[in-house]
């Protein structure tokens, strides 16, 4: 049984009603007549959806690779890599790994402020979320600049190499992930939500939850493990 | 076939069939002329030999793309095509425009040709897969933007479907990525860089899109699935593309001059390339298990699944075996490299353009598929074609172990020359699966001229579905 | 396990992502067209090196060769060509110039080009210049 939300696609802009005119499908076997319904049951139920998840895992698998190697790569310079660590501003990842929890955190209680219908609250929450992205970037571009300015850039070791790379895909996708956030705002404080299907924000809270958690590992594994 | 202007994909798909067997015969040349030093020399040159055969297929498979575009896009816009007559004065001029370019390459020096046609006014010819004179490149951009405005006007005037949107990004990617070939710097690093974003974001990229999209339509058709699933799959499998494929570049930056960093970001990447190539044999199969009627074209479907199993063998298999950069910095470069391009092409490219046509040909031969001792012959020349290929890359991938290991990776590395003399048993075996290659291309042919009981209309199928 | 797959998150996905990438590829790009000159023997870039190119080019030399391993399989890869023959433009010339017109029975030959001496300067300074260029160590040895 296919489980489209075919009614629900109010955010696609140029969306076709293509399933109920296909000329092809009327020749087959009847249509599904539940395609219409929206499906999902309150226990049990993936948050999201299903392509977000493809999406998240496909990040996580680049992700896992990339912590891979660095570990590879770290186990061969083990004295260039604590050299390297050495001159990272730790309590800079940790105020980074609280803003990041706490962002998440704040998205968590605005997808169930959504779905308790309080869309106010919502509001204010995603936007403290954010504010907590927002901290992160600018942490993150101090760091940068100071590491600059001492001369390191990415062509300085295979540990600088490593640094930028991975904490600037990581930050690329915080990047991302705060462009949606602004969005699902958008959406919340327009009221998109109420009538209770809260896939797509949920899809959005999901991949924030993918950021934070990257930078978990990320943080112990380029800033903390010795 | 639902509109009359479909009917101009078919000089399409005879063309390009017909320079396939071109590209075929070219390759059984250089096939012999890795064992025969001597063979045609100095007449047709190695590297002449190999100019058409790879132009032949550039060529081809862009003849099958314009044609599976022409007939799929009136059929997805539900209207006609804008301009038949474009459609039509477009192919004889991409034609004669190939044909004058084939000829220059077998018929004077590669050196005259270029003085003859100018190139160092804008020299852009001499480098991998981009050897067209200046003015046939140029020609190339206007047939493609005439193209593109065709088949864009009809989407714009009829339906927009998933599938025709990612077939124009795909079109369009193709036609924009195409004009980094008019970059030619001084400065080779440069040069190399930039070129790879016409092979590469070509392959494996915005081609992806078109493949993705081809496929697409064949199996809402064959398998009546809903077109609501068939399109969810078929944009997360070019979702999927390029997520992997634009930094999966990374893995032609490794030993060109380029930082270092890429040698991390190309194997990472590129390590997960296979992943559309997985969804889209998972996709096909899943589609036609899931059919919901019995289409009387068994041969497209097989070139369907085919066409998924071989690009995922050839592209993400063989691709990912050589992309790692600890890896690649031994086989790059080696017949490994060759072997990989081989099933690759044939596996995503090929038999995407074939499995188009075996769907397509028929209806415009006004039939709904070909009779069954037609589709029996056309799935000999299918099974005769793959098999050969599968020995064609294995015989390659087995010359370009031992090439490796000889030349590179032993303590005492011999030079090319005497690694090849050795791995030349290989070479001969690569030649006569080659031969059986041509044999399968030709009752492919031979298919299409197969007479048989005619197939009537879907007998099977629900009859509450009226 | 009940879920939900909806076709317009496909879509956002596929565009919010291939975006996504493309915006880092340029980034990547941009940053390595600045890190070149560090690597790409720039300097050593002559006029008769772009010659040279040009001459490789106008010839399909990579119709047969490699050049830091892209081109055909068929003959020597060619960007360590300078350092295999000793660090000596003047063997390169004297190769090029000795292939036989109608080739060797049996075996691969390379075509006779018949270049002025001019052009096989340019040629073989161009090659000293490729091989000079950082491709991060490759070939793996001077065989290619």
């Amino acid at each position: 049984m296919s489980q489209q939300l075919l009614s629900s696609s109010t955010s696609d802009g140029n969306s076709i009603d293509i399933a109920a005119q296909d000329d092809e499908v009327t020749e087959a076997a009847p249509i599904n007549t539940e395609s219409n319904t929206i499906a999902y049951a309150p226990k049990g139920r993936l948050p999201g959806d299903l392509a977000m998840w493809f999406f998240i895992l496909a990040e996580l698998t680049a992700f896992a690779l990339l912590f891979s190697i660095y570990a590879v790569v770290r186990a061969k310079n083990p004295e260039m890599f604590a050299e390297g660590q050495a001159g990272l501003d730790i309590r800079a990842g940790l105020a980074n790994t609280l803003a990041l929890l706490s962002s998440s955190f704040f998205v968590a209680c605005a997808v169930a402020s959504v779905e308790a219908g309080r869309k106010g609250r919502a509001c204010i929450e995603l936007i403290a979320a954010i504010s907590m992205g927002a901290f992160y970037v600018v942490v993150k571009l101090t760091e940068y600049s100071h590491s600059i300015s001492l001369g390191y850039d990415i062509t300085t070791n295979a540990f600088y190499q490593f640094y930028y790379l991975l904490t600037a895909f990581h930050f690329l996708h915080v990047v991302l992930g705060m462009l949606i956030l602004i969005y699902i705002t958008l959406r919340v404080h327009k009221g998109a939500y109420s009538d209770g299907n809260i896939q797509g924000m949920e899809s959005g809270a999901c991949y924030w939850h993918m950021v934070d958690l990257l930078w978990l590992v990320l943080f112990p594994l380029v800033y903390v493990l010795h | 076939m639902k509109f009359q202007s479909q009917s101009v994909a078919m000089p399409y798909f005879i063309a390009a069939i017909g320079l396939f067997v071109g590209q075929i015969l070219f390759g059984l040349i250089m096939g012999l002329q890795y064992v025969m030093g001597d063979f045609l020399f100095p007449e047709i040159p190695f590297n002449v030999a190999r100019m058409v055969h790879t132009n032949l297929l550039i060529v081809w498979v862009l003849f099958g793309f314009m044609g599976a575009s022409y007939y799929l896009i009136p059929e997805e816009s539900q209207t006609e095509l804008f301009s038949p007559k474009l459609a039509i004065a477009m192919f004889w001029i991409f034609l004669v425009a190939g044909a004058l370019t084939i000829v220059g390459y077998l018929a004077v020096p590669y050196a005259t040709l270029a003085e003859l046609t100018g190139n160092k006014l804008l020299p852009t010819m001499g480098r991998e897969f981009l050897e067209q004179p200046t003015i046939t490149k140029i020609g190339i951009v206007i047939v493609a933007l005439a193209f593109i405005f065709n088949v864009g006007m009809t989407v714009l005037k009829g339906r927009k479907t998933a599938i025709s949107m990612v077939l124009m990004i795909g079109l369009v990617g193709l036609a924009v990525l195409f004009l980094f070939s008019f970059y030619n710097p001084h400065n080779i690093v440069l040069d190399k860089m930039f070129w790879w974003w016409v092979v590469h974001l070509w392959v494996e990229g915005v081609w992806e899109l078109i493949l993705g999209a081809i496929l697409a339509f064949v199996l809402i058709k064959i398998t009546g699935v809903d077109r609501e699933v068939i399109e969810k799959w078929l944009y997360m499998i070019v979702a999927m593309a390029l997520i992997t494929g634009i930094l999966g570049m990374g893995h032609h930056y490794f030993w060109i001059g380029t930082p270092e960093y890429w040698q991390l970001i190309g194997s990472v990447f590129s390590a997960l390339e296979p992943i559309p190539f997985f969804m889209m044999t998972l996709f096909a199969f899943n589609m036609i298990n899931q059919r919901r009627r019995e289409h009387p074209n068994k041969a497209a479907a097989l070139w369907a699944m085919g066409c998924g199993v071989m690009a995922f063998l050839g592209a993400g298999v063989w691709g990912f075996l050589h992309t790692l950069s600890p890896v690649n910095y031994y086989t790059h470069g080696s017949q490994v490299t060759a072997a990989h391009g081989h099933m690759a092409f044939y596996g995503a490219y090929a038999m995407v353009v074939m499995c188009m046509i075996s769907y397509s040909m028929p209806l415009m031969r006004g039939r709904i598929a070909n009779s069954r001792q037609a589709q029996v012959v056309e799935m000999w020349g299918f099974w005769l074609m793959t098999v050969s290929m599968v020995f064609i890359t294995l015989f390659l991938t087995g010359a370009g172990i031992l090439q490796v290991w000889l030349q590179r990776f032993s303590d005492a590395p011999q030079s090319f020359m005497a690694v090849q003399d050795q791995i030349a048993i290989f070479y001969w075996l690569r030649e006569l699966a080659g031969v059986f290659f041509l044999i399968g291309l030709g009752v492919y042919i031979w298919s299409f001229f197969v007479e048989g009981e005619e197939v009537t209309v879907d007998n099977t199928a629900a009859p509450a579905a009226a | 396990m009940s879920e939900t797959f909806t076709k317009t998150m496909a879509r956002n996905i596929f565009f919010g992502g291939s975006l996504f990438f493309i915006l880092v590829l340029l980034g990547l790009t941009f940053h390595t067209t600045k890190a070149l000159p560090e690597r790409d023997n720039r300097q050593n870039l002559t006029d008769q090196v772009a010659q040279g190119k040009l001459l490789w080019e106008e010839n399909n030399c990579l119709g047969c060769h490699t050049l830091m391993g892209e081109g055909a399989y068929f003959a020597p890869e060619l960007a360590n060509v300078y350092d295999r023959f000793g660090k000596n433009t003047a063997a390169i010339k004297a190769f090029i110039k000795s292939r036989p017109a109608n080739g060797i029975p049996g075996r691969r030959s390379m075509p006779q080009f018949n270049f002025s001496d001019e052009e096989l300067d340019a040629l073989a300074e161009f090659l000293k210049y490729v091989s000079e260029i950082n491709d991060a160590d490759w070939p793996p040895n001077i065989q290619g």
